[in-house]
């Protein structure tokens, strides 16, 4: 079986980490998981070490890109094939870690569980972007991604070290995107996420706003003069 | 119409416009710059580029804010834009000293922890180890 590294970035999830962490330990204790607090102002370090949680607890705050890449690092560094994002406000289920895993195994690069696979993705305002990431993704690589902003995503060991050391590597979806037109097989997986049961959406209208400027510039202007650096710093484990 | 922007310096708007995305993009390719970063120089470069082609409006808004030049509007709003982009930039930089610290302190202070943790552990194996020294 493939050594799976489940990473659960935190920034102040004091209210849910428990519950999320808890589960994985009492119901998949054959995953590896490591909680990486993102310099939370909340007690989010205190409870994971009272409770004895693996983490790794970052002296500032990096963002969710840099807090989910310190977790690929410690993946690469620890010899994990594959390694995953679960959010940790509880939105992902881990019961579709074993099918994913699966997938990844058929030889996916990347496994992202979707919401919008065999589900219509309601027209409302909030998936609006959702919609038209799609579509940009679709104009510029030609393949369909029905829910190119779920964070549930799963890497292969390859993708793993490129993600754990290049700058322009956010678990976005313009880094997908991106790795689509460079030849990285894609798959997605039906999936039920629960509403957050705490903490509030990192989104306002602003932050949106800004998002969605950042991902449409990145997927239709910027993606085609990026270069692509595989050299690894693992070469042991690289394929 | 010698107020007008001469067509010597619309051309040299475009130009630089052109050079400023190039430049940009070339930095992007070799990963020496986050994308994020990107953005505010690719709407600088269009707003250059549709300054340069599109005069009309230009001349439009000096005239109903009383410039003697549209030029002078020109300038004028490239400081501006210049000048928010400089206050982002302090903020920034602000707020990465502040970081730069936090980090050096924890390091520091972590460095400490080892160095103490390790000092009760060493002293009661020096003291007989001397002995075997002197001989």
């Amino acid at each position: 079986m493939l050594k799976l590294l489940i990473v659960i970035p935190a920034y102040n999830e004091a209210e849910s980490i428990t519950r999320v962490v808890d589960d994985l330990i009492q119901n998949y204790p054959q995953y590896d998981y490591v909680v990486v607090n993102d310099g939370s102002r909340d007690k989010t370090a205190a409870i994971c070490r009272a409770k004895g949680y693996h983490l790794i607890d970052l002296p500032v705050n990096l963002g969710l890109a840099g807090a989910f890449q310190t977790g690929l690092r410690y993946a690469a560094e620890n010899g994990y094939d594959c390694a995953m994002q679960l959010d940790a406000d509880g939105q992902h289920l881990p019961q579709y870690i074993a099918p994913m895993l699966e997938m990844l195994e058929d030889g996916a690069d990347i496994v992202i569980g979707s919401r919008f696979v065999t589900v219509l993705k309601p027209r409302t305002l909030r998936m609006l972007g959702s919609y038209l990431i799609s579509w940009a993704i679709r104009l510029t690589t030609g393949r369909a991604i029905c829910d190119p902003t779920s964070g549930m995503r799963m890497f292969n060991r390859r993708l793993l070290e490129e993600f754990a050391q290049n700058p322009n590597y956010g678990p976005e979806p313009d880094t997908i995107s991106y790795l689509i037109k460079n030849g990285a097989v894609v798959k997605e997986l039906q999936v039920e996420m629960a509403e957050r049961t705490a903490g509030q959406s990192y989104l306002n209208f602003a932050r949106s706003v800004q998002y969605m400027i950042k991902m449409g510039l990145s997927i239709l202007l910027i993606q085609w003069f990026r270069k692509r650096d595989t050299v690894t710093p693992y070469p042991e484990r690289s394929l | 119409m010698d107020t007008m922007i001469p067509l010597v310096l619309r051309a040299l708007l475009i130009l630089g416009s052109f050079c400023t995305l190039v430049f940009i993009l070339k930095r992007v390719r070799h990963a020496k710059m986050q994308i994020e970063d990107t953005i505010f120089w690719i709407f600088f470069s269009a707003l250059l580029l549709f300054i340069s082609i599109f005069p009309g409006l230009l001349y439009w808004a000096s005239d109903l804010l009383g410039f003697v030049s549209p030029i002078n509007l020109v300038y004028l709003l490239i400081i501006f834009v210049l000048l928010m982009h400089q206050f982002s930039l302090t903020e920034r930089v602000s707020l990465m000293d502040v970081k730069l610290r936090t980090l050096a302190q924890r390091v520091a202070l972590n460095q400490e922890k080892l160095d103490s943790d390790r000092k009760p552990a060493e002293e009661p194996k020096a003291e007989p180890s001397q002995p075997q020294e002197k001989d």
